[in-house]
Formats: C-alpha cells, sequence, structure tokens
C-alpha cells in the first residue's frame, strides 16, 4: 500500500475511533523496527504499560524481553511533561539507553486536553521538529470519533498539515457485522494505494486484505453495493428461483 | 528495609504499580490518579521509596517527576529474595526440633 513503507524520519498520523486497531498498529511498526535493527520507544499517557505488555504478547510480541535487550521502551507519563522544553527532556533517559530510531505518542489527542486549541497546532509541532531533528520517525496517533459523511477531515486544528503521512483506519458495517478498512489518505514524496482495503487483527498483528471493491460509501461506515454488484445478486436470486 | 517496604497498602500499591509499569515516568499527583489516590496521601510513603532509592526524582522543565530506578530495583530485590531464603532456612532447622 505504501510502495516500500513509510519514510525515513517522517511523521505518520494514525487516526481512527476507539478499538479499531490504532494502538496494534503503533505497537506492530515499533516491533517491525526492532527486527530492521531500528529500536523504538512508545510512549503512552492513558494505557498502562502492563495492559500494552499483556495485549502484545496475545499477538506474539514479547515487549519486557526487548526492553531488557535494550531494543525497546514503554514511557507511561502525562502529556504536559512530554511538551516540557524546559531542562532536560521526558525522552533524554530513553534516547541515551537505546538511541531509538523509531517513536510512537499514544495519543497526540490527549495533548488537546492539556493546551489551548490555539496552541494544539504549535505545540504538536514543535514535538514533530524535535523528533525530525533527532532523525527519528515519528507515528502519532489520534482518536478521531466523527470521520464520516462527505466531509473528511481527521482533525479539527489543522494537525493533518503538520504529518507527512495519513493513516485512516475504520469500523464499516456490512451485512451487520462490523468490519475494519484502513486507507492511506495522504503522503508526501511517495505515491501509495488510493483504494481502501480491509484489514483484519489476527494473532500476529495487522493484516492487510483485499480493497472494498464491490462496494462505494465506505468511507461513511454504511457502504452499499455498486449498482452492477446490486444487478448481478437480483440475477442470481433469479437464477435460484428458477432452479 | 523490609519494614520500609511493608509499612502500609500505598508502599505496596506504589510498588506494584512501578513493577508492572517499569516505564512510568510522572509527577506525584499524576502518579497518585493512577493508584485511585491524592497525591498528599501518597506523599510520605513516596518520600520513603525515594529515600531507600528504589524510586527517584528528577526535574523535567517546572515540574519533578518520579521513576523507578531499575538498578537499584534489582539490587532490592535481590536483597529481599536473600533475607527469604535465609528465613526459610531457619524454618527448617526450627522444623527438625519437631
Amino acid at each position: 500500500m505504501l510502495h516500500g513503507g513509510f519514510m525515513e524520519g517522517d511523521t505518520v498520523m494514525v487516526a481512527g475511533s476507539a478499538g479499531c486497531g490504532k494502538t496494534t498498529l503503533a505497537l506492530q511498526y515499533l516491533v517491525n523496527g526492532v527486527k530492521l535493527g531500528e529500536p523504538g520507544v512508545y510512549v503512552t499517557f492513558e494505557e498502562m504499560p502492563d495492559q500494552i505488555y499483556r495485549d502484545a504478547k496475545n499477538l506474539g510480541w514479547d515487549l519486557r524481553k526487548l526492553e531488557e535487550e535494550n531494543k525497546f521502551r514503554i514511557l507511561c507519563t502525562s502529556p504536559n511533561l512530554l511538551l516540557e522544553s524546559e531542562g532536560e527532556s521526558l525522552l533524554d533517559e530513553s534516547l541515551h539507553d537505546i538511541q531509538p530510531r523509531r517513536i510512537v505518542v499514544d495519543s497526540l489527542s490527549h495533548l488537546a486536553m492539556f493546551v489551548k486549541e490555539s496552541e494544539l497546532r504549535r505545540e504538536a509541532y514543535r514535538l514533530i521538529m524535535h523528533l525530525k531533528t533527532k532523525g527519528i520517525s515519528s507515528l502519532l496517533v489520534w482518536e478521531s470519533p466523527q470521520m464520516a459523511g462527505g466531509s473528511f477531515s481527521v482533525t479539527e486544528v489543522g494537525l493533518s498539515f503538520l504529518v507527512d503521512c495519513i493513516v485512516a483506519l475504520k469500523p464499516v458495517e456490512i451485512e451487520s457485522s462490523l468490519r475494519k478498512a484502513l486507507v492511506v489518505l495522504k503522503m508526501r514524496g511517495s505515491d501509495h494505494d488510493k483504494r481502501l482495503r480491509e484489514f483484519q487483527i489476527t494473532s500476529t498483528g495487522i493484516k492487510i486484505e483485499s480493497a472494498f471493491a464491490n462496494y462505494e460509501g465506505v468511507i461513511t461506515g454504511s457502504p452499499r453495493k455498486v449498482a452492477s454488484e446490486k444487478f448481478m445478486d437480483l440475477f442470481r436470486g433469479a437464477a435460484e428461483k428458477r432452479k | 528495609m523490609l519494614e520500609t517496604l511493608l509499612a502500609s497498602e500505598t508502599t505496596g500499591d506504589l510498588l506494584v504499580l512501578f513493577h508492572r509499569n517499569p516505564g512510568l515516568i510522572d509527577t506525584l499527583d499524576s502518579i497518585a490518579r493512577r493508584i485511585g489516590r491524592t497525591g498528599n496521601a501518597i506523599e510520605e510513603d513516596v518520600r520513603s521509596l525515594v529515600n531507600l532509592g528504589i524510586l527517584k526524582t528528577k526535574r523535567i522543565g517546572r515540574s519533578e517527576v518520579l521513576l523507578l530506578d531499575r538498578a537499584r530495583d534489582r539490587e532490592v530485590l535481590d536483597t529481599i529474595a536473600k533475607h527469604l531464603r535465609n528465613l526459610e532456612g531457619v524454618e527448617k532447622i526450627d522444623n527438625t526440633k519437631f
């Protein structure tokens, strides 16, 4: 989908509503980084690390072991501390200990609780540039509850303009069951798959499936079958009756 | 040292919190919230753990944060394990008397 993956040093935003797999995708990004020799740091504001260790283990990722090997760190803190600009930075110890090449901030939405809306874009920019200056690729998680309808805005505070890549995750209702869709909305400096693809959270992490080829309006959350597919259904139905 | 660690329920809760979440770095008030208490309620217990060296403090901007000293924590755990092994030994000797 990404024609070779995220670009080194880029800032990626993963946006989606609760329970659609943002944290799994973010952890997979870091675990894959470790496999490529790139240590990673996971910054969490709300979810406690022991839950993250447990959930990751269910996906086959032993994060405690990676921590012991100095390839991974989980930092659990408050958003305002990450934004502190005077003196020592919160990340200094981890930067020194494991020299990370990738970092995840889960979630950027929590920063909004600690800074005024008018300052959020500036503070996010400062954080992004701090990481870019150190040559660290970052993945920022954004909770977006209302990603539906005609106007598809990921954030309401203009953060989409600050990041290099946006990946949106979305639950989709098809034939009374909830499925998950993923789309790359933006990727600076590289071509990418523009289709909405289905994905599954398997026992080994996120697995991208085929595109929702026979549906339209997937982004609204309530897709319809395209006209030709409806016609095919009618045709099949008629053929069944004739039997 | 064991007396300090077993001094109160709050100290126990703090130890469990930091052992399960060794990457926790936060202010006194936020740490208190994470175990359902207030900053004032845990201040004394935190001070004892800082004095033992299990927790350390660090200044991040205008805030003072608390974090686990992983190296010192391992030392303390080894000391406790050794102490418990010794106690087991004493019990075994005592049992032979009966």
